[in-house]
């Protein structure tokens, strides 16, 4: 567990709203988290092709590609990889849906702080964890 | 929103008032239909048949007081042409000399009135008019007969029938006499005729009640005792030109007759005897004649007129179950479109306030890391005055609270919207009931409300979701509770019921409450519609609750009386977890 400790997670925010992501990329950073942020689908897709991420959190309502559907792509290409479902949308439903896809869990706008690094802790746990079991 | 609402009920009314108009149109329209179709031919058949009918009667009427009239002047002129014959055989055949023997002459009066006595007396007179012989009951042989109004007609007829006439004897007799000639002179036989004979003869013909036949002479005189108002040789009250033909039949109204006596209508036929120049009449009153002719017309208008009130009460009947029958159809179609409308309201207004939470929540997310930021940055530089610093952190912590104010409201707005999954079970719902009763007995009591169940044992476990069908309750309870501000207690009756009908469970939330008026009944389940004072409600308890019972597949209706309570009636039905997940399915299709 401490070599967990030692690693900070790789973090991919993914929202459409520009202000909400560079605000979050500021305060996840400060908590050690290694945080890169893209505001839309397209990017998240090509970004987690380029390098190695742990854990993203993705909006489920943008223009272009939609979180659901850049959720599925992303489940496709790196199945290890720990997906949050963010929505405004406050439906438990599409929190459900996205889950029965893969994502990890599920938080509803808007969100306290604590409560998201939380769920990204035990994302990046539960990546490690898998990391350590598979091949 | 409101207003929005408001206005729509308006036209609502007012389409209502519409179609009221417009059924009462349809009545009369209906009404008129069977009026023109049925009523008016028959009125006009059954009248062109009266009309008919009566025209037929009464040339019936008048032919048959024609042949009346005419047997008895035949009657009449032979009694009178009889007597002439009488008197012209006693004179062919008896020389004067004899004749002039009173003995004589009584034994030929003997012979003439063996069988009837017609003859009142019997004189034989020489051209003179004096008597030669008589016999009779008056003492007339000295009368000077020469001076006589018949006298000198007879001179130039050879046989004269009198009219009526007191003469010497002062009693209305009549008197056929002859003249012939015997020996080179003229000689005369003159008998009286008994006027009763006369009088028997056509007296003895009854004609109903009214009825009568009598004769006038060419004044208006009668020559025979009618039955009814007048006397012999008194002048009728009939106007003479009424027999200005040889025979014929009028009708004479009341007024046409003598002012002085009161006659009804008449029907007279008439016909003029050839001699004297006497009018046989028979009168009938017009009434009685008509009577049956009358009667029977009378039977077939009554039935006409009682078959076409029948045909029209039946008609009246008929349309008004007709038009009760499309108005309730009518009114279902209405409440079905009303449902709808309800429905399609909700979920565009869902969708809205999906939208409206979503656009909301982004800038809220983002206050909220902007919050963080402050909260981060500061902790770079702890020489701040700590003044300024306590104030800040009080103003992010507001903030902080702020946000999560809204975020409710956006919850809410959300769960208003939400059509999520339903987590469904086998559920007790007479378990479910008694948990949130006991959860709210404690507030009922504080506002003197008492709960009762009356909850239905080995109630069947229903397929649904627990803690939705939970809030439907606690919504409708808490409302229920409220029902009763300003009433010092109260009751709440829960009841549950296996509904076999309709294959599912009712319940019941009766409340002794206020109660609702019509207008708010039909607004209760429109969202934002809130009847408590500003801040205490969102108006959307009732509506979220609707939308959860029509998502579970049943149905929630309401009844209330102003004064009275209000109950609330859900309607959940047995399903087969296969059709919930068909439901589910097709939300997600929507989706």
């Amino acid at each position: 567990m401490k070599e967990i400790e030692m690693r900070s997670a790789r973090v991919l925010l993914v929202d459409d709203e520009v202000t909400f992501t560079v605000n979050m990329s500021k305060i996840l950073s400060r908590r050690g988290y290694d945080v890169t942020a893209v505001n839309d689908g397209e990017s998240a897709i090509r970004t987690i092709e380029d390098e190695e991420y742990d854990v993203v959190v993705l909006d489920l309502r943008m223009p272009g590609m939609d979180g659901m559907a850049t959720l599925k792509v992303m489940k496709r290409k790196r199945p290890l990889l720990e997906v949050i479902i963010l929505t405004g949308h406050g439906s438990v439903e599409s929190g459900i849906l996205g889950m029965h896809i893969g994502a990890f869990d599920y938080a509803m706008k808007p969100i306290q702080i604590g409560e998201l690094q939380e769920k990204i802790n035990q994302a990046f746990e539960r990546k490690l964890m898998r990391e350590g079991k598979g091949p | 929103m409101n207003q929005k609402l408001a206005i729509s009920t308006d036209s609502h009314q007012h389409s209502g008032d519409l179609r009221k108009m417009s059924y009462s149109g349809l009545y009369r329209r209906f009404i008129l239909l069977t009026l023109i179709c049925s009523v008016l031919p028959l009125l006009l058949v059954g009248w062109v048949i009266y009309l008919n009918y009566s025209k037929f009667a009464s040339s019936r009427m008048v032919d048959s007081f024609q042949r009346r009239v005419e047997y008895n002047r035949r009657i009449v002129e032979l009694f009178l042409k009889e007597r002439s014959s009488d008197l012209q055989l006693v004179a062919f055949t008896h020389s004067v000399d004899y004749l002039g023997e009173h003995s004589n002459l009584k034994r030929v009066f003997d012979i003439l009135n063996r069988q009837d006595a017609y003859f009142m007396d019997l004189g034989l007179m020489n051209e003179h008019g004096k008597h030669v012989a008589y016999v009779g009951p008056y003492d007339l042989m000295e009368f000077d007969y020469s001076v006589t109004f018949w006298f000198k007609e007879l001179q130039a007829k050879g046989v004269y029938v009198s009219d009526m006439f007191m003469g010497y004897r002062k009693t209305p007799h009549f008197i056929i006499a002859i003249r012939w000639s015997d020996g080179g002179k003229n000689w005369i036989l003159r008998a009286t005729i008994d006027t009763e004979f006369l009088a028997s003869l056509i007296r003895n013909i009854k004609i109903g009640e009214s009825g009568e036949v009598f004769m006038l002479n060419g004044e208006g005189v009668y020559q025979t005792n009618p039955q009814f108002g007048g006397k012999i040789m008194e002048k009728s009250p009939f106007p003479m030109q009424t027999f200005d033909r040889e025979s014929g039949v009028q009708v004479l109204e009341a007024r046409q007759i003598g002012i002085d006596q009161i006659y009804p209508s008449q029907v007279i036929g008439y016909a003029w005897l050839k001699e004297p120049q006497w009018v046989l009449v028979v009168k009938q009153d017009y009434a009685e004649a008509f009577r049956d002719v009358n009667h029977a017309n009378t039977s077939a208008l009554i039935f006409l007129h009682v078959s076409i009130l029948a045909i029209l009460i039946v008609s009246f009947i008929t349309t008004q179950h007709m038009i009760k029958a499309i108005k309730k159809r009518d009114e279902e179609a209405e409440q079905l479109s009303r449902q709808l409308m309800q429905t399609s309201k909700l979920a565009s207004l869902g969708e809205l306030a999906a939208g409206v939470a979503h656009e909301i929540n982004n800038p809220l997310a983002i206050i909220l890391t902007e919050n963080q930021i402050i909260r981060d940055v500061s902790e770079d530089y702890p020489d701040v005055n700590s003044e300024f610093k306590a104030e800040m952190f009080d103003s992010l912590t507001q903030i902080d609270d702020q946000v999560q104010r809204c975020n409710h409201i956006t919850h809410n707005l959300l769960r208003f919207a939400r059509r999520s999954e339903a987590v469904t079970e086998m559920v007790d719902l007479n378990a479910c009931l008694q948990e949130v009763v006991e959860l709210l007995e404690k507030r009922g009591k504080s506002s003197g409300v008492e709960f009762v169940t009356d909850l239905q044992k080995d109630l069947p476990r229903v397929l649904t979701d627990p803690s939705q069908f939970q809030q439907v309750f606690v919504n409708l309870a808490a409302n229920a509770i409220d029902a009763h501000d300003g009433k010092p207690y109260g009751t709440i009756r829960v009841s549950t019921r296996v509904n076999d009908k309709n294959r599912g469970v009712e319940i019941r939330i009766a409340d002794t409450g206020s109660g609702m008026p019509r207008e708010i009944l039909d607004k209760i389940f429109d969202p934002f519609f809130t009847t408590k004072p500003v801040g205490r409600g969102t108006g959307l308890g009732l509506s979220i609750s609707y939308n959860i019972i029509k998502e579970l597949g049943g149905v929630i209706s309401v009844q209330s009386e102003v004064g009275k309570g209000t109950e609330f009636k859900i309607f959940l039905p047995f399903r087969s977890s296969e059709d919930l997940r068909k439901s589910s399915e097709d939300i997600h299709e929507r989706n």
